[in-house]
């Protein structure tokens, strides 16, 4: 029982971290009907912003936190620019395709930049550990958990209750109305990637502190995963797309811990499987392409 | 002159949809756009609007050429859109719907007492105002395109088949609403299939086909009109 429940903590740590990468990308599709192959990248941007940021600025726990978030969100608006904007609308294969695109020159810009093995990011957090009766929990686990739970319900607010969450809804719905009604799409989209850049950021700042690494490819494997988290959720709600974020999380820890780690990744691929089989349109909500 | 087009001309792809129209609408005004399906009275609406690209010609709006502007600047000059078949934010709620509408008038504070002006007109949107735009009847949800675009405080209001889709009753009020609606001062062109209804509250229209103004005057002299009568009013 409690491996059972101290794998379920260190699952839900994970897990908050794929809902966050996973609401960026379902965020970015539902208002703009683009799937942001380049989004794992705002990841690994976030770690190794958090990276240069600890080697060159502050180890102050808050300012890595901002140093990888700006990071992220400078490649977002790039990627927005160049491989968003311009194709915003089209077919939805194109945006796929021009996306993509940049995010293998990002992953080799990265590499090219950073080597191919990965980088040490320094520990900014005496390693503590706290216990809850069986259990115990880190202090970065804790942070990685505050952190994530901070950025949902701060996406929560904005989307449902702000004058630009509701225009950014708008324009999801309708973007030749939403501009008829003074709504400057153009913004709208840069608004979208860039805060959907700063979560992947955040997460990646997070991973990277929790792995004590950044390397180029990190974003691929998590990246792959919290797509798969939109894909099963379907992106009709924020809770959704939270609530499988953090089940993957769960059930990876679980596999880990009870059968073995590195059958690990294949529990979300076989997951989605399973799932698309039985809910094409995902477990909440459909995709209207 | 509120809102002047000269010379007009829409194409998709080399399919030409509005070869040369003219227009004018004076301040206060209530004008009316006539004609068959595909004559090409939405494309001159969206050119207006800066949602599709004139090819050709000029669209000015209080004297100040507009074409080549982008959408939400134009709208910011004061031009609202009551497009064809509602285009409701259908999963935001009544409400939000509203705020959208007042989106470019910046000052939150003037938000409930326009309110307030749109549920006096429309009394049945203030009960509705907590559900989703998608879950009202066709009637309610054209009113709620038409309070929309009041909220932005508009000086010219472009409505593209009002009437599209509603029972003769609902059509017969929704009329009155217009023509209540331009009383109050604001300028009103209007798209419409419905040449007889709309002969009846606009003072002027214009008649088009395929593309081009055929004809021209107001909206007296039109319904007396022997051509008029028979190919826009059925005999």
């Amino acid at each position: 029982m409690d491996l059972f429940l101290q794998q379920v903590l260190n699952g839900l740590m994970i897990g908050s971290t794929y809902a966050v990468v996973a609401l960026g990308f379902s965020l970015v599709f539902s208002v703009m009907r683009v799937v942001n192959m380049a989004h794992p990248e705002f990841f690994m941007a976030g770690a190794f912003g958090a990276f240069l940021t600890i080697t060159y600025v502050t180890k102050n726990v808050l300012g890595v936190l901002v140093g990888g978030m700006a990071v992220a969100l400078a490649v977002g608006l790039v990627v927005e620019r160049v491989a968003i904007r311009p194709v915003r609308g089209r077919y939805v294969m194109i945006p796929f395709i021009a996306t993509s695109g940049v995010g293998i020159t990002l992953q080799h810009g990265a590499e090219r930049l950073f080597g191919s093995d990965p980088v040490l990011v320094p520990p900014v957090m005496p390693s503590v550990s706290y216990s809850l009766g069986p259990l115990s929990v880190t202090r970065m686990q804790l942070v990685t958990l505050g952190i994530a739970a901070v950025l949902m319900l701060a996406l929560r607010y904005y989307v449902r209750n702000t004058k630009w969450g509701r225009a950014t809804r708008a324009v999801a719905e309708r973007p030749d109305v939403a501009a008829a009604f003074g709504v400057d799409v153009d913004f709208v989209s840069r608004l979208t990637v860039g805060i959907s850049a700063l979560m992947a950021g955040a997460a990646g700042v997070t991973i990277g502190l929790l792995y004590t690494s950044a390397w180029a490819f990190m974003g691929l494997l998590f990246g792959l995963k919290s797509f798969v988290c939109m894909l099963v959720a379907g992106n009709r709600h924020i809770e959704g797309v939270m609530v499988i974020g953090l089940l993957l999380g769960v059930l990876e820890a679980l596999v880990s811990g009870y059968v073995t780690s590195t059958l690990r990744d294949a529990v979300a691929f076989g997951v989605l499987v399973v799932v698309l089989v039985f809910k094409p349109k995902g477990l909440f909500g459909s995709y209207d392409v | 002159m509120l809102l002047k087009v000269a010379g007009l001309e829409v194409a998709y792809g080399p399919v030409p949809a509005v070869a040369g129209v003219g227009l004018e609408v004076p301040e206060g005004d209530i004008r009316a756009i006539l004609g068959a399906n595909g004559a090409g009275k939405s494309s001159t609406i969206k050119a207006i609007l800066g949602l599709v690209k004139a090819r050709a010609g000029t669209i000015e709006f209080q004297d100040r050429p507009i074409q080549g502007m982008p959408t939400h600047r134009i709208h910011q000059l004061g031009i609202a859109w009551v497009p064809e078949g509602r285009q409701l934010f259908s999963t935001l709620t009544v409400h939000e719907n509203l705020e959208m509408g007042a989106f470019a008038r910046g000052k939150a504070a003037e938000l409930p007492a326009k309110l307030d002006e749109v549920f006096t007109l429309f009394p049945r949107l203030k009960e509705r105002r907590a559900q989703v735009a998608g879950s009202l009847s066709g009637g309610e949800q054209q009113m709620l395109a038409i309070a929309r675009a009041l909220m932005a405080e508009p000086r010219l209001l472009l409505m593209d088949e009002p009437s599209l889709g509603l029972a003769p009753k609902v059509v017969q009020r929704l009329f009155e609403q217009i023509q209540e609606i331009n009383a109050r001062g604001l300028s009103i062109l209007m798209v419409e299939q419905n040449a007889r209804q709309a002969l009846k509250i606009a003072r002027y229209a214009y008649l088009l086909e395929v593309g081009r103004v055929v004809g021209a005057g107001p909206s007296r002299e039109l319904e007396a009109s022997e051509s008029v009568k028979r190919v826009y009013l059925g005999g």
